[in-house]
């Protein structure tokens, strides 16, 4: 009842105020907000973080995972999970950094591979989750034991050198910034687009949020299933690419644990692992977020043994900070 | 209403006996149990090294501590929760044992059981916070696996803990009554918890909270209470894997155990416990737990290298799960 | 734009079971055709055969005297048939007018991108829901943030958004408060001149009268007929429903009023309870009515210990008691049958038995272990005592109709052994026969003595079984009535007046003025 009260003093604001409030009280805005107040807290402790250099850092190393979280809070959001990104990253850098030392082949072939190959895992996942009606995260853990044995049997786990310097897409810069940093921007702003104002972007919440609901309006949640997935191995293609080409070398073995860093970054970003809610810009800003958490600890002097408990504390504040948030404006509506 | 009537049909016209075996036999646990039957059966064509007791055995030994920790997560995960941390707990646990003893001097004893603390006030922790504020288990585990293993690192700064006296190995290299002394441990604990799961009110608590929450808060099952304990048994036996696995090979490092908590869940996951909670036995976790043992042996010494097993698990991870979807949709079950 | 529909011979097989046999049903443009029949009756197979949800056995359907045949609900909502399910069908992330246009939302080119136009459609939304009377809800708002009543707006807005001209309402007013029950009565009217036809179904028998113009009868998958609702009456329908006739849809029993049981003394758990006070006696009926949102869940789920009370008292025997949790409340013999048996009274994946005994589990223990022998005897006895039907009491719940399912409740509860049963909705969406069992029974337990609290949003059920009926409003009990001094129209005004001055906008139709009497 006195919800109807609340919208009636919402529509009596000003619409730039209105603006304005939904964004800070959105998990946007409150990722925004924590990014700005680490950055001025730690660049005052220490100046050196907000070199140049180092802000660019965080964003080269935030591309990849955040390319990769992309797809998966379409996975999230869908209902879903995939744990064998992190695998399947391996696997496609693995692929991508062999093409790229094999004489005589073009570059971009060693960058467009992974980017069939990824979608095509994708849709086998899909298929499984979608058609057999197999948990995900079952297929995505069988997918991942699959995916991990398949690479080390195929390769031994060797080091590849030697990759041509013009295979290495995320050494090059553009304006200042490293490469990848486009591809999270702009491949952010595309997907954001795409979940918002098309139809099978929609589809995606809507199957994520009420399945039979989706299927009496008529959409078929294998098919959205199916794209989803086939979205999210398109999305961690590019990611690998991304991953290959920013170092000197790449060892053919799975990187450890990377999947649950790409699920941290979705879920810190707002996305329900419930389903049905979240956005991607979320998910790519708690990537940034919790990169930068990373880099400055180290300027100011947490010891690096303790690194990472440092890391999981502020996670679980952010999470605990935006649970309380969500429970005050869930009390709010409730009056 | 048509499914019931047809079963209805079925149950009438077979006789008690047979109806009842078909039960057993089409059950979830009994599908797994013949898979894992003609996986031996076939292992053991490949290689006679395999189907010896002593392989056996010893291969139960290496499992003892994912089949320690896959007990209370079929709780948890039949309550529809996860833990994810249970791999951090089980190396900060054996990290906090091995430096209070090398470096603070604590007699070992007494390191041993601040092991076993340590496990458990870590998986109270994330009860506690799913309990009281609400966090919902993947979050909070997901954010503690981070901080546990952070708080492993740092205690370490990366060294490891090692030369613990002899009569430390006896829980994890040495034989009791014929049988590897931790399997013990884990046969007791499986028996003890399979049975509370099955046959007490608490049992019964879970699975109803798996079900549906709300009813069985409505119901007057402390469901809350419930939640915390699990989450605590959770810790509590990831602490006491952590000892255990240190005493098989002698050495505690902080990174023992990154990724287990995948192999716990994939044990609980293929025994048939339904990963949106509701369903779930013991018996079908150590059923999955042996199963996932005995093929990567099997494999290895019926001479597959050692990561093409992890291919073929995966595999029939989904497998299994695909099978015994096909026949309990058929048979109606749910 | 109004069409006509006939389906004449209709047959539906599933596995063991004969849903439809040879069932008709036509109607007019513009027609309130109203659908009864008890539960399992076939009404919703035949709905979701117009739906195009399942496809007919057999039997012709045809609209505007054309044979068609829907294999998804997308084509029959292209042919303008749209329905409104009594699960709401909405996404509640999703806003207002996302919701009335998924699937079908207006496009906007940008560039050489087709994109959804999210301002045209909230813009069409809202002219839908003004074409509707409804000028109080923002089509930018989370559906997951609306009243029932408002959600199912969207969801009638939804259905002529895609221009439907059938419109197939299945028990639209099962959840709904009065109020919201008169709004939408008024835009059935409304769709009704516009020439759309509309197929009602609901198991209460006044609507239909007030409503339908026609109405047809299914009972055990057949057709027993269809009348003129200007030429029938109750029991004619009733009979025709159930195959016989029900004598008594409230069968209240004179008792014996004992001494107060339980008591409440300025109760407090805002916001929505806000100093309760009222006495429950042993052998008593106590009626509690009120609007959907007057609290009167919200105290019954104090005084059972699921949100314990900030202050207050409740005394058990005048004896106050301290009741933080669910499990206490039981030790003092209270129990709570709620409002929603699908999602807080029942597990309905579990067994029967397993459903009957969970109130119980301590008490038939041996040692640490449930007694199985206890537990199935328990359980079958409830079965035989309630008249639950089922094939034993292994059963699946899941698989039982909504009157059995609430039978199993009231029997997971009736084993606790309770001195005081809080009743929330006993009867809601179960059929005639059902009901008048379940009023039996509660009539016969307060006549062994037990207390009954008895929370119903049917005024006809609330003056029918109870000895005492308290209003609440507000978070607060505004009004007392002893049975003889109960009317339909007392007890309605003191539910609804003032609500409007409390920002409801639902209500501001239906003010009336009435002095409060106590």
């Amino acid at each position: 009842m006195t919800a109807t009260t609340v919208s009636a003093a919402r529509q009596s604001s000003p619409g730039w105020l209105k603006n304005l409030r939904t964004l800070v009280s959105g998990q946007e805005g409150a990722l925004t907000l924590s990014l700005v107040l680490l950055v001025i807290v730690v660049g005052t402790a220490n100046p050196r973080f907000l070199a140049q250099q180092n802000i660019s850092d965080i964003l080269l190393n935030s591309s990849y995972i955040a390319v990769a979280a992309i797809g998966m809070s379409a996975v999230i959001i869908s209902g879903n999970i995939d744990i064998s990104v992190g695998a399947m990253i391996g696997v496609l850098a693995t692929i991508s950094g062999q093409l790229s030392i094999v004489p005589g082949m073009p570059i971009w072939i060693s960058w467009l591979v992974p980017l069939i190959v990824g979608p095509l895992i994708g849709a086998v996942t899909g298929f499984l989750v979608a058609y057999l009606r197999i948990p995900s995260i079952v297929v995505s853990l069988g997918m991942m034991s699959i995916l991990k044995g398949g690479l080390i049997l195929a390769t031994g786990g060797v080091w590849i050198y030697n990759m041509p310097p013009e295979y290495k897409l995320a050494q090059q810069s553009f304006l200042g910034l490293p490469v990848p940093v486009y591809f999270m921007l702009v491949l952010t702003i595309l997907a954001a687009l795409w979940m918002r104002y098309s139809p099978s972007g929609r589809a995606i919440y809507a199957v994520g949020g009420n399945k039979e609901a989706a299927l009496l309006s008529g959409i078929s949640s294998r098919t959205v299933l199916m794209r989803v997935f086939m979205f999210n191995g398109l999305m961690v293609g590019i990611s690998s690419v991304l991953f290959a080409t920013q170092f000197s070398s790449i060892q053919s073995t799975v990187p450890n644990g990377l999947e649950l860093t790409i699920i941290t970054s979705a879920v810190v970003g707002g996305v329900s692992i419930l389903g049905g809610t979240g956005t991607v810009i979320g998910a790519t800003l708690a990537t940034i977020l919790l990169r930068a958490i990373g880099n400055g600890m180290i300027f100011i002097n947490v010891s690096a043994y303790w690194l990472q408990a440092v890391q999981g504390t502020l996670i679980l504040v952010t999470v605990l900070i935006d649970l309380l948030r969500r429970r005050r404006q869930a009390a709010q509506i409730r009056g | 209403m048509a499914v019931t009537e047809r079963s209805s049909q079925l149950t009438k016209q077979s006789n008690p006996i047979v109806s009842r075996l078909r039960a057993v036999v089409l059950s979830k646990e009994g599908i797994l149990f013949l898979i894992m039957i003609a996986a031996m059966f076939i292992l053991s064509l490949l290689t006679d090294k395999f189907l010896t007791t002593n392989n056996l055995l010893n291969q139960l030994r290496l499992v003892t501590e994912i089949g320690l920790m896959a007990l209370p997560m079929t709780f948890i995960i039949i309550t529809g929760g996860i833990d994810l941390s249970v791999g951090s707990i089980f190396g900060l646990s054996a990290i906090v044992m091995g430096f209070l003893w090398q470096d603070s001097g604590w007699p070992l004893e007494l390191a041993i059981i601040m092991c076993i603390v340590v496990g458990t006030i870590a998986g109270f922790i994330n009860g506690l916070f799913i309990v009281r504020v609400g966090v919902p288990p993947l979050i909070m585990t997901l954010a503690t696996l981070a901080l546990y293993r952070g708080m492993a690192l740092g205690v370490s700064e990366a060294r490891s803990a090692r030369g613990f006296p002899d009569w430390f190995f006896d829980l994890g290299q040495r034989q009791f009554l014929g049988i590897p002394s931790q399997l013990w441990i884990l046969l007791i604990a499986a028996i003890m918890v399979g049975i509370i799961l099955a046959r007490t009110p608490f049992g019964r608590g879970i699975y109803a909270m798996g079900n549906n929450e709300l009813a069985a808060r409505f119901s007057g099952i402390p469901v809350r209470l419930y939640k915390l304990v699990i989450y605590t048994f959770s810790g509590f036996m990831a602490g006491l894997a952590g000892y255990i696995f240190t005493s098989r090979i002698s050495t505690t490092r902080a990174d023992m155990g990154t990724g287990l908590e995948l192999d716990v869940i994939a044990a609980v996951v293929l025994g048939g416990t339904s990963i949106n909670g509701g369903s779930g036995s013991i018996v079908g976790t150590m059923i999955g737990l042996i199963l996932i043992q005995l093929l990567k042996n099997g494999l290895l010494l019926g001479g597959v290298k050692g990561d093409a097993t992890i291919v073929i698990i995966g595999a029939i991870l989904i497998l299994a799960i695909l099978i015994n979807n096909l026949v309990q949709r058929r048979t109606g079950g749910d | 734009m109004g069409a006509t529909l006939e389906l004449e011979g209709i047959n539906k097989q599933f596995p063991g079971v004969k849903a439809l046999d040879n069932v008709r049903f036509d109607m007019a443009a513009g027609e309130v055709h109203a659908l009864l029949g008890e539960n399992g009756a076939g009404k919703s197979t035949l709905i979701k055969i117009i739906s195009g949800v399942y496809r007919p056995d057999g039997g012709t359907i045809r609209l505007d005297g054309e044979t068609v045949l829907f294999n998804t609900p997308r084509e029959a909502q292209q042919r303008g048939i749209a329905t409104i399910y009594q699960e709401l069908s909405l996404y509640p992330e999703l806003t207002v007018a996302e919701n009335i246009f998924m699937g079908h939302a207006p496009r906007r080119k940008v560039g050489p991108v087709d994109v959804l136009d999210w301002k045209a459609a909230n813009t069409k939304a809202q002219e839908i829901l003004t074409s509707l009377h409804i000028h109080t809800l923002d089509v930018r708002r989370k559906v997951g943030t609306l009243t029932v009543g408002n959600r199912q707006r969207v969801e009638i807005a939804k259905a002529l958004s895609l221009n439907a001209r059938i419109l197939i309402m299945d028990e639209p007013t099962a959840a709904l408060t009065e109020a919201d029950v008169e709004q939408l009565f008024s835009i059935v009217r409304l769709l009704r001149e516009r020439g759309v036809g509309i197929i009602y179904i609901s198991h209460r028998l006044h609507e239909v009268f007030e409503l339908a113009d026609r109405v047809t009868v299914l009972r055990d998958g057949q057709y027993v007929g269809t009348k003129l609702v200007s030429e029938t009456s109750e029991n004619d329908l009733v009979s025709m429903m159930v195959g016989r006739t029900i004598d008594n849809l409230f069968p209240k029993l004179d008792t014996e009023i004992g001494k107060p049981v339980l008591e409440v003394r300025n109760l407090y758990r805002r916001p929505m309870t806000r100093g309760v006070s009222f006495q429950l006696r042993a052998g008593e009926i106590v009626g509690l009515a009120g609007l959907v949102g007057a609290g009167r869940s919200e105290v019954a789920q104090v005084i059972f210990g699921i949100n314990p009370a900030e202050s207050g008292e409740i005394l058990i025997d005048g004896q106050p008691v301290t009741i933080k949790h669910p499990g206490q409340a039981m030790n003092h013999g209270i129990a709570y049958v709620p409002e929603d048996r699908g999602t807080q009274g029942l597990v309905r994946q579990m067994r029967i038995r397993e459903n009957v005994s969970m109130s119980v589990l301590r008490a038939i223990r041996a040692g640490i272990f449930i007694n199985r022998r206890e537990e199935r005897s328990l359980a079958t006895g409830m079965i035989k005592q309630l008249n639950i039907r089922a094939y034993s009491a292994e059963q699946v719940v899941n698989k039982l109709s909504g009157g059995n399912q609430q039978k199993v409740v009231v029997g997971k509860w009736l084993a606790s052994k309770p001195r005081i049963l809080i009743m929330d909705e006993p009867t809601r969406g179960i059929d005639v026969g059902a009901k008048a069992e379940i009023h039996r029974l509660m009539s016969e337990l307060a006549k062994e003595g037990l207390a009954v609290l008895m929370i119903s949003s049917e005024l006809p059920e609330i003056l029918g079984m109870s000895d005492r009926i308290l209003v609440m409003r507000g978070g607060q009990v505004v009004a007392e009535y002893s049975r003889a001094e109960a009317t339909q129209e007392r007890i309605a005004a003191a539910m609804m007046s003032e609500t409007a001055g409390n920002g409801a906008p639902e209500s501001e139709t239906v003010m009336i003025d009435e002095s409060e009497t106590a």
